[in-house]
């Protein structure tokens, strides 16, 4: 009744006249029953129609993973057991030089934590709808909940008025699912892949700029809460101020601190990006606010 | 494959979950200040930028900028690629090509 409810409500389907949407009140529940919820299979299946354009995007980032993990210098095994058990692309990309390099492991996962703090806020974000959740399915929920899912999650169900029912958890597993699965074959075609191309190709260049590709979102397009305005581009540069000045900051640091040993370095380089990242948007905030509302 | 790693990805595991699942695990009375939400926000885009620069600017440890390190010349086409297009892929391909275009040539 929760999950019909809250597909019935129009606010809840922002995306239009969207009938796959509607629920058919068949509530599955799939193996294994301790740690994933009720699914509403409606649900499911608009989770996997929206999943579907994205999953194209999903196959080339595994694909570039894959080729980077290997070419980067994890072995084989190694690069498959880290594609199979950490499944976080970015995070695994970030650790790669790391972890190759045989750097102290709490470096190593701190920083991949740093880089996964993203999901703290998605976390933030969907809290109230995990609230009905047992501990082992927030675990597993949450484990498979990444960039894309959560997205989409929220273009669909961001203003619900209703949480946690089985129609969202049906999109989200509906989503997630896909990208897990799409992303683990992938991966798997870029390892083998990785280790039969010449390692002189610098294919390992394509994981920094793949890490490229997934920084300059961060620092352009600071997420509005829906229905993307036009802004003026002064405007844009401006609110990207101080993301664009903490990278910076942070890169020359990390760079001068490159002889430090055990790379602590990136400790101070990280700290001192975000210190400056923070004062900056405190200091503008007067000029912006302004600016915003006649945008 | 050797202890360090899988002592080092098995962490890794645990660090996915503690991003991803660890705030619905709080108490729902814990609340994110203000402050540490700004921190939050910017963190990410930092730790990436503090592996992004040593990789591309420094060579066996040492601070390295050169004319002749074609994988700079790559970075630029990938980024000004993607910051037009939006297109991963394409700026992934368009780099690559710029980078072994310029290693072929001058090598």
């Amino acid at each position: 009744m929760r999950a019909r409810l809250a597909t019935m409500n129009p606010a809840n389907d922002p995306g239009g006249a969207n009938l796959s949407a509607a629920p058919s009140g068949a509530v599955i529940r799939p193996w294994p029953r301790q740690w994933v919820p009720a699914l509403d299979r409606s649900a499911v299946r608009t989770g996997l129609a929206d999943i579907a354009g994205p999953a194209v995007g999903i196959t080339a980032w595994g694909l570039v993973t894959g080729v980077a993990l290997v070419q980067g210098g994890l072995p084989v095994s190694a690069a498959l057991l880290m594609t199979f058990i950490v499944y976080a692309g970015s995070a695994q990309l970030a650790t790669l030089p790391l972890l190759v390099g045989g750097e102290p492991l709490p470096i190593v996962w701190v920083t991949a934590l740093l880089v996964n703090l993203r999901f703290v806020i998605f976390a933030a974000a969907t809290r109230h709808h995990a609230t009905h959740l047992t501990v082992r399915q927030r675990l597993l929920t949450g484990y498979l909940f990444g960039d894309l899912p959560f997205a989409l999650f929220m273009r669909r169900h961001g203003d619900d008025d209703l949480h946690g029912t089985p129609t969202h958890w049906g999109h989200v597993f509906g989503t997630s699912g896909v990208a897990w699965l799409v992303w683990q074959v992938a991966s798997v075609v870029g390892i083998v892949l990785g280790d039969a191309l010449p390692p002189e190709w610098r294919i390992d260049l394509a994981a920094t700029l793949a890490l490229i590709c997934v920084l300059i979102p961060m620092m352009l397009a600071p997420r509005t809460a829906k229905g993307r305005q036009h802004v003026h581009v002064s405007d844009r540069v401006w609110s990207a101020l101080p993301t664009l000045t903490g990278v910076c900051v942070t890169g020359g640091v990390s760079v001068a601190t490159i002889i430090w040993p055990m790379r602590l370095g990136l400790v101070p380089a990280i700290a001192a990006g975000v210190a400056v990242a923070v004062v900056l948007s405190h200091w503008r905030v007067g000029p912006t606010e302004g600016s915003a509302v006649t945008a | 494959v050797s202890a360090y790693l899988v002592v080092g990805l098995v962490g890794l595991t645990l660090t996915t979950f503690v991003a991803r699942s660890g705030f619905w695990l709080l108490p729902n009375r814990v609340k994110l200040p203000a402050t540490v939400q700004q921190a939050l926000r910017f963190a990410p885009a930092c730790a990436l930028a503090a592996i992004i620069a040593p990789t591309l600017f420094t060579v066996d440890g040492t601070p390295s900028a050169s004319w002749t390190d074609y994988r700079l010349y790559g970075t630029v086409a990938a980024t000004l690629v993607f910051v037009r297009w939006r297109n991963m892929i394409a700026a992934i391909c368009v780099g690559m090509a710029v980078f072994t275009v310029l290693r072929v040539v001058y090598a």
